[in-house]
């Protein structure tokens, strides 16, 4: 069995030393690149999301690299991902693939529910090498995600363009190869003392911004343009709402967090609406009381929940008195234009605190 | 006198006007529906819409205008979670209230109850009746009351769809009127899958209905099944589907693959419709392996070009006919 998946941020990282673990061949999706999205598109509806045709092509890529076994999150509704999976393995069969394609439904519930379904596929792994697997791959995801939190924040401040980039990408690569916790901890916390030390630039006015929207389009660098390196290039701190580790927090130990995203979405969206629709929602009320400067909604073409988040959001904005921008990627990869939307919007922001301090 | 409560035409008045009518009215208020969509509310709602919202929710924007200017003392929007059990609606009903309420400015008040039958019991959404009922100064039992005589009214609706009326034709008995008799010499049978929340607004479908009919087509759409049979198409799929309209839409749609009782198969759809987006992929792809039905996409959105949709409609009705014709040679 050669294990393939798609890519989704840090993710094949995760799964990779996961499967490793347990003795399970992998083969990584190629990075998703201009090519990956003309395959999944040519082969996919006009109207599926980016999200979808992305997979779709990751899976091509992985399947022609020799991998025969997909897996592939499920789900119950109402957001379409629950759906993908049913949909891509039609499309990948019609293409004359011949490959075995495991849906694992997502935790609703409890954690342990949704390991035990996984654990069901592979009948010949011990269950406490699994498990040890497991909490090394989160132990990973951690980092990395940590990491990327600090990147976001620090690479705003960077004495030259583009070295902080360079030791991230240089440190994570380091981290895709950890064997230990130990090495972990080490790489992370080296990782850090690089980038502070590259990072000593300090402004009268200092930007922050909140990144909100679809979850996929937040943690794939390739489909946002990497939105947030663009930002961090204009001078301006980045907080991502939404991280893989977070989510596999708020899945295993549901309540809290979503207590709180209700609690801040009151009045304006009194209901999971599937997606990230009340996530959004939620988080845009969190940042402009957290008195950012503006709140960056990204989205992929057509997803509803998010449409329907996009429409309230408007209204958070006038309320709070923050400027938010939407912006919608489909397959279209124009980076100047929203290149010149992110200048104009910073620029807006400058203004406004500009005039606060006139 | 009594107050009025405004119903916008749009989304799910195609399927739940009888029930929701009988309601208001049982509970002593006067109800007051939206114009049929015309050009002016269809601008209006693209106006104050998102761009990205797909084009019935968008029409139903225009339609809660249209109410607003009306001076209605209420207007019901629902918010439809789910309306069978273990089955969501698409995320745009989960949040239809929220949605409108940021997009239109000084409405009058929005009486958003949740309708939810997730859980398969009828209690939840009796009790938010019950409170619609209370803005109204009734008590539990009239309310109750109220519902009851709605859902019976919901039925009634329902089997005159199964007895192979439209929606909209559907309505208009329930309301009384008397149907034009139509000509029955039919030579196509044209089963048109969509939401009816596409089709049946005569002028966002520019009237596909009608002109299928006008073409000597007789039309079935997936109301016109009854449940089993659009259960038995379903149960071909290897996972059913979560939201229960996408599932009429798989299963009716594979019903008449596997009967073959239609000629052709016509699916239309609203451009941007996400859920769609998943069905369409899936009934394309076994309607073109299997070779045996002709299939038909049309997506429609606020660019009205009728032509186009004649000139498509044409072809496909010339096309089933030559097929007929091949097979009587």
């Amino acid at each position: 069995m050669k294990i393939t998946y798609p890519h989704m941020g840090s993710l094949n990282m995760i799964l990779k030393t996961m499967f490793e673990g347990i003795g399970v061949e992998v083969i990584d999706p190629p990075p998703s690149t201009n090519k990956t999205l003309t395959l999944g598109v040519r082969n996919s509806h006009e109207f599926a999301c980016l999200p979808f045709k992305i997979n779709v092509g990751n899976f091509i890529e992985a399947l022609d690299k020799g991998a025969d076994t997909i897996i592939m999150l499920g789900g119950i509704g109402p957001c379409r991902f629950g759906y993908y999976g049913q949909v891509q393995r039609e499309i990948l069969k019609d293409l004359g693939y011949d490959f075995k394609m495991i849906i694992v439904d997502p935790p609703h519930g409890r954690l342990i529910d949704f390991l035990k379904e996984l654990a069901s596929y592979f009948p010949n792994v011990d269950g406490k090498i699994a498990l040890k697997s497991f909490v090394f791959a989160v132990k990973k995801m951690i980092a990395a995600d940590k990491l990327e939190k600090f990147l976001l924040k620090y690479r705003a401040h960077e004495d030259n363009p583009g070295v902080t980039t360079k030791i991230y990408e240089e440190y994570m690569k380091k981290l895709e190869k950890a064997q230990n916790g130990k090495e972990v901890d080490k790489i992370v916390s080296e990782a850090m003392k690089k980038i502070k030390e590259n990072a000593n630039v300090r402004r009268k006015i200092q930007l922050k911004v909140a990144l909100v929207g679809e979850i996929y389009m937040l943690l794939e660098p390739f489909t946002n343009m990497d939105i947030s390196k663009s930002l961090n290039e204009l001078g301006v701190e980045v907080t991502k709402t939404e991280y893989l580790s977070d989510y596999l927090i708020n899945s295993a130990f549901k309540l809290p967090q979503r207590m709180e995203f209700k609690k801040n979405a009151r009045g304006y969206l009194e209901r999971d609406i599937g997606g990230h629709g009340l996530n959004t929602v939620a988080n845009t009320v969190k940042y402009a009381k957290l008195n950012y400067d503006g709140v960056i909604h990204i989205l992929p073409f057509t997803c509803t929940p998010e449409i329907v988040a996009q429409g309230i959001i408007a209204k958070i904005s006038r309320d709070y008195n923050i400027p938010v921008m939407s912006l919608v990627y489909d397959e279209n990869t124009g980076q100047a234009g929203y290149q010149t939307r992110l200048e104009a919007f910073v620029d807006l922001l400058y203004r406004k605190r500009m005039e606060v301090v006139c | 006198m009594s107050k009025t409560v405004g119903i916008p035409k749009g989304l799910l008045y195609y399927d739940f006007y009888p029930m929701w009518k009988t309601f208001f009215e049982g509970v002593g208020s006067k109800v007051v529906v939206s114009q049929d969509t015309n050009k002016k509310i269809l601008d209006e709602g693209v106006k104050n819409c998102v761009e990205d919202a797909c084009l019935p929710v968008k029409t139903y924007v225009g339609h809660v205008i249209n109410l607003k200017e009306k001076d209605v003392d209420y207007i019901f929007i629902p918010r439809i979670v789910s309306v069978e059990r273990k089955k969501y609606l698409c995320s745009k009903f989960l949040g239809l209230p929220d949605f409108i309420k940021s997009l239109i400015g000084d409405l009058p008040p929005i009486i958003d109850v949740e309708i939810n039958y997730y859980k398969n019991n009828d209690e939840f959404t009796q009790n938010e009746f019950i409170k619609v009922g209370r803005m109204f100064g009734k008590t539990k039992d009239q309310s109750l009351k109220a519902y009851f005589e709605a859902t019976h009214q919901q039925k009634k609706f329902e089997s005159l769809l199964k007895e192979g009326l439209t929606n909209l034709e559907a309505l208009k008995v329930w309301e009384g009127k008397n149907l034009v008799k139509e000509e029955s010499n039919y030579d196509l049978k044209i089963a048109v899958i969509a939401h009816p929340y596409d089709i049946m607004d005569e002028y966002i479908s520019m009237g596909i209905i009608e002109k299928l009919k006008n073409m000597g087509a007789q039309v079935y759409t997936m109301e016109m099944l009854q449940k089993d049979l659009i259960l038995e198409g379903a149960s071909m799929l290897s996972k059913e589907m979560f939201w229960n309209y996408e599932r009429d839409i798989l299963g009716a749609g594979l019903y008449f693959l596997k009967q073959k009782n239609v000629d052709g198969v016509i699916m239309v759809s609203a451009f941007g419709c996400g859920p769609n987006s998943m069905t369409e992929e899936l009934l394309e792809r076994l309607y073109k392996k299997a070779k045996e039905v002709p299939f038909m996409l049309i997506t429609i959105d606020e660019h009205s070009g009728e032509a186009g949709i004649m000139t498509r409609l044409e072809a496909f009705t010339d096309l089933l006919r030559f097929n007929k014709k091949a097979v009587m040679v």
